[in-house]
């Protein structure tokens, strides 16, 4: 993971734009109504196209039969899965975005139609017939993993065994990853604690549901108006879903309502495109709520055996986590994401995970903030905290004494570059929060946690244009106030106001390729391309003011949004401000440009740690939230508004996950609570203000010093909570959520609720 | 939806009217609850008789001991009324914890009555402190109204006009919010009335809104939380859903119960 170094520290001493936080670009338009979401774009003529989906969680599909929709007025097509390229490159999703044999989960796409109205495309699913042979279930992830489970895929065999298995099963793959000797260590240790969690399925929870509109002519030529994290690569699945060129399909990302991992990958798009493509018309596509729950990407549920050892002094001297994660009907849930961050917190000699990917009848899980990380974390950082009680030592103390810091070896692999994990803890420890006195029924939770982050394909354009203003074309969908980021960045390096820079996010046929935004990556990687594009186009408009001054290139420099000559040898001129250079451009060579493309690499990892207050009701097990502050590495802060946005937002989704959210499914395999009345994202009212503190430890793989900074936050609540809840309720809690009948149950306060 | 007729009533005699001659008519009030449904294509009445031109239906008014809400005032309305605030603030207190802010400016209280969700506040209100519902046609008290799930006393073209609610010596309503939707996981009214203790349960009954017998004769005994700790006899059945069992539901209407009553002071 280690990039070139670019980071600049001199340059770092005196940033000018770098730091503040101006308005952000898209923010008159949201606040306005003005802005365009996926559901606000129609098309002349276009149609409206409806799913049918499984009502069973596993079922094998006989037959298809859509002659009495087909013949309704109004009814302009139907697909199934033969109207897809069977030889597309990701058979996985293929076969996710439209059942094949069988329906895997309920919710699962086996036919969607095109026709005139909602309405008639809504009549019309009720008269496609399905003949379905229903098939034995399974939704829990230990459950699935027996070895008389109903099994989904018959050609599954375990990857990552020493022997390829006889017979196939739900697992998917091992995992593995660790150094040093474990049993040596816990043979070292005063103090063995071993203990088993588990975490529930939630869901990203964006307000804004999928969305699209596609179109595709009759000469093959399409469009498709889509909100998604990455517009590129919802292009390279539809052309390969569809069978066509890439090129011939043009992507354009809508503003987006959301999407913390769940829009990097296609659901309905595909479906858009094939009815458009049988109809002759527009389609467009919609989700409601409850399909949003059943049929988009979750993520995965746990279940998992962490066991750590330490000797009285406090060092860790061996760990061990089992995980088992449910990733939905299809390979892929983050457990070797969880491995690998499980105990990347800490500088271990000993140290071993070990995670099976499983399959289950339940939605393809998708990427959600942090992969895999928040729940081995809450294992893991809750048997820390216990021992830290257990040998008597204050828990930062613990995580200080064992903390993984510059140059250590990490839990998965590589060492470590410079981080910032030891500042991060030594800030959570010095904060007035940690000092707070704490009432009856209350308690303080503490937790660490990391994310890798992300490089990754980029390619951005900037224009100088004619009046000296600046145009940005990135390919990275803006999810996180990013426009605003990136304008900064040039801002500073070309030295003009910020309000002179205009950023939009510019469909496929604008750029090259662009890796999703995903991964903590675009203020890092688009915006690192753009400080680089900056630099070019730096470089050309010194070159064109010395072409008009007639002197060398080489004596002229930039400062203040002018081409200087360097010195009175060079000659003597007023500064020629950008509006003079773009000015003449016509005249020197015609416009003004930078762009760069690169694979960007040395996306710096990033630690954060969190200390949370509860108080628990005793009498009904209810917690509330009584302080919360989350302490991050941010490497440096372009936006800080935006970094601590990115904070407090993780911190509240792990707070949905610890205390409220889950897919609650029943014994038929079907989903419980497919809306918001009987699924609780934490709201404005559930909580209190999130402190932040950016800690800024830079990034030596970025100009200015840049981590990602959107994943990290949802690491570390989940085991903060279930720190402060336990501390608050008298006994640890290790299955999330922490919903107030379990934790009264576990209180054990009255006899009734044990049962 | 599906399509239906619309009429604005201008009165409650004209609202009768045209639910007469309807085939199948149905009264809209806040909408909060029969949008969704009818959004949902769950009901599809051939006409809707929208109340919410009666004028004469909306209002507080006290009377000696008896305050009198008429049928379409909003939850807003009777948690802002100064008069309710002083003859029953538990009353004033339950309507500003019903939903959000959007919910409370368009529900009704008849609407909520006469829809009689299972985990609906407003129900425990009118059991706990006997109130009367009024309606055009005559008057049914609390004890008669609510009968089942969904289901009341009401007949096919009856239409509520006003709730009438004895001022109780002290009372408290005590709610344990479904962390999802906010309805009562379970909520608890307790009213020391002149004629003895109600204690009324929402959110909890297999059946609906019910009283708590044994707690009431132990309130009559000794107004006192601890009074509570004994066994609650002839309980109804219990609801059992995702949220909580009917032990954690039962646990909660003692906690709730006791709370309710030590806020009574
Ligand atoms: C998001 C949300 C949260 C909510 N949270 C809560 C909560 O926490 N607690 C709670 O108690 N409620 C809650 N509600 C329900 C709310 O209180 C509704 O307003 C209430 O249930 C119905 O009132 P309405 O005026 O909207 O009635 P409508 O929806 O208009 O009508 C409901 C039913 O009553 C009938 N009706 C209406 N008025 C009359 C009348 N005068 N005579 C005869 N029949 C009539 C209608 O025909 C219909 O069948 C919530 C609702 C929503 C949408």
């Amino acid at each position: 993971m280690a990039g070139n170094q670019e980071f600049d520290a001199d340059r770092a001493q005196d940033f000018r734009v770098v730091g503040t936080r101006p308005a952000r670009p898209d923010g008159m338009d949201k606040v306005t109504g003005k802005a365009r979401f996926g559901a606000d774009m129609n098309m002349p003529g276009q149609l409206i196209g409806k799913i049918l989906r499984s009502p069973h969680p596993h079922a094998r599909i006989k037959s298809i039969d859509a002659s009495e929709a087909l013949a309704m007025p109004g009814v302009k097509a139907v697909v199934t899965a033969e109207d897809f390229n069977a030889d597309a490159k990701d058979r996985d999703v293929l076969t996710n975005i439209m059942a094949r044999d069988k329906a895997l989960y309920e919710g699962h796409a086996v036919a969607a139609v095109a026709a005139t109205s909602r309405i008639k495309a809504q009549q019309a699913l009720k008269r496609i017939k399905v003949n379905y042979e229903i098939l034995p279930h399974v939704t829990d992830v230990d459950a699935a993993m027996q070895p008389d489970a109903p099994i989904l895929h018959d050609d599954m065999f375990t990857q990552g065994l020493d022997e390829k298995p006889a017979k196939p099963s739900n697992i998917n793959a091992r995992h593995e990853f660790g150094h040093g000797d474990v049993e040596k260590g816990f043979a070292q240790a005063d103090i063995v604690i071993e203990r088993d969690f588990k975490t529930a399925a939630t869901h990203q929870g964006y307000i804004e549901p999928h969305a699209c509109v596609a179109n595709v002519g009759a000469d093959g030529m399409s469009e498709l108006w889509v909100c998604t994290q990455g517009h590129f690569h919802v292009r390279s699945q539809c052309a390969s879903l569809l069978g066509m060129d890439v090129s011939r399909l043009r992507v354009t990302a809508s503003e987006i309502g959301g999407g913390f991992g769940g829009k990097t990958t296609v659901f309905i798009e595909p479906v858009a495109l094939a009815l458009s493509r049988k109809a002759g018309r527009p389609v467009k596509l919609v989700m409601t709520r409850e399909e949003v729950f059943k049929a988009s990407g979750p993520t995965a549920s746990s279940s998992m055996r962490v066991k750590i050892g330490v000797k009285k002094d406090g060092t860790i001297t061996a760990g061990e986590a089992s995980l088992n994660y449910q990733g939905g009907a299809f390979p892929g849930a983050p457990a070797d994401f969880g491995a690998m961050s499980a105990f990347a917190c800490y500088d271990l000699e000993n140290v071993k995970a070990v995670a099976f990917d499983v399959v289950t009848n339940r939605p393809k899980g998708a990427a959600y903030r942090a992969p895999g990380a928040p729940m081995s974390v809450f294992a893991v950082e809750s048997v820390v905290d216990e021992l830290a009680k257990e040998i008597g030592m204050d828990p930062f103390d613990l995580r200080l004494k064992n903390a993984a810091r510059d140059g250590s070896k990490s839990s998965y692999g590589p060492k470590f570059g410079k981080i910032g994990l030891v500042a991060c803890l030594e800030a959570a420890k010095a904060h007035p929060h940690y000092a707070a006195p704490l009432g009856p029924n209350q308690g303080r939770g503490v937790a660490s946690g990391f994310w890798f982050n992300f490089g990754g394909e980029t390619c951005s354009n900037l224009n100088v244009n004619e009046d000296g203003t600046i145009t940005l074309a990135v390919g990275t969908p803006d999810i996180g106030g990013s426009r605003a980021s990136m304008c900064i960045m040039v801002a500073e390096e070309l030295e003009v106001p910020y309000e002179r820079v205009r950023a939009i996010v510019a469909d496929t046929s604008a750029l090259g390729f662009n890796d999703t935004t995903e991964g903590s990556r675009v203020t890092f990687s688009s915006g690192m391309a753009l400080i680089k594009a900056a630099r070019k186009a730096k470089e050309e408009m010194c070159k064109r003011a010395a072409m008009m001054w007639d002197i060398p290139a080489e004596a002229v420099y930039w400062a203040e949004g002018a081409a200087h000559p360097s010195g009175p040898n060079a000659g003597d001129f007023e500064p020629m401000t950008i509006e003079e250079i773009a000015g003449s451009a016509a005249k020197t060579g015609g416009p003004i440009a930078g762009h760069h493309e690169y694979n960007a690499d040395g996306a710096g990892v990033s630690f954060g740690t969190h200390i949370v207050d509860t108080e628990v009701d005793p009498e009904t097990g209810y917690v509330k939230i009584l302080r919360y502050t989350v302490v991050q590495d941010a490497g440096k802060a372009i936006h800080p508004d935006y970094v601590e946005g990115q904070f407090q937002g993780g911190a509240v989704q792990g707070i949905g996950w610890a205390l409220n959210e889950e897919y609650i499914y029943g014994e038929d395999g079907r989903l419980q609570n497919a809306t918001f009345l009987d699924y609780r994202l934490p709201v404005a009212s559930d909580l209190p203000m999130i402190d932040t503190v950016i800690v800024e430890v830079p990034n030596p793989g970025h100009p200015y010093g840049v981590r990602g900074v959107g994943e990290t936050g949802i690491v570390p609540p989940l085991a903060a909570l279930a720190n402060s809840v336990s501390a608050a309720a008298g006994v640890r809690l290790t299955d999330l959520p922490m919903s107030p009948p379990k934790v009264l149950k576990a209180i054990g306060a009255t006899k009734l609720a044990a049962e | 939806m599906y399509e239906f007729n619309y009429h604005k009533a201008s009165s409650v005699s004209d609202a009768e009217q045209a639910l007469r001659n309807a085939s199948d008519g149905k009264i809209v009030a806040g909408g909060q609850t029969l949008l969704p449904t009818l959004k949902q294509r769950l009901a599809s009445p051939s006409d809707l008789i929208d109340l919410g031109g009666c004028s004469e239906l909306c209002g507080i008014s006290v009377d000696g001991d008896t305050v009198t809400i008429g049928a379409m005032t909003t939850h807003a309305m009777v948690a802002n009324s100064a008069e309710v605030q002083s003859a029953i603030p538990a009353l004033a207190g339950l309507a500003s914890n019903i939903g959000d802010a959007q919910v409370r400016n368009l529900g009704t209280i008849g609407g909520s009555i006469a829809n009689n969700d299972p985990a609906a506040d407003y129900p425990a209100a009118c059991l706990g402190l006997g109130a009367v519902i009024v309606t055009d046609k005559r008057e049914i008290v609390a004890d008669d109204f609510f009968t089942g799930l969904f289901e009341t006393a009401l007949d096919e073209h009856e239409i509520i006009t006003a709730i009438r609610f004895p001022k109780p010596e002290k009372a408290c309503y005590q709610k344990f919010p479904n962390p999802a939707s906010r309805y009562a996981l379970v909520g608890v009214m307790v009213a020391k009335m002149s004629s003895g203790v109600r204690v009324a349960v929402t959110g909890a009954g297999a059946d609906g809104v019910f009283r708590v017998d044994a707690f009431e004769s132990a309130l009559d005994g000794s107004f006192s939380a601890s009074s509570l700790d004994i066994e609650m006899v002839h309980l109804p059945d219990l609801l059992e859903d995702i949220h909580g069992s009917p032990g954690y539901r039962e646990n909660l209407i003692r906690v709730m119960g006791k709370r309710a009553v030590e806020a009574c002071g």
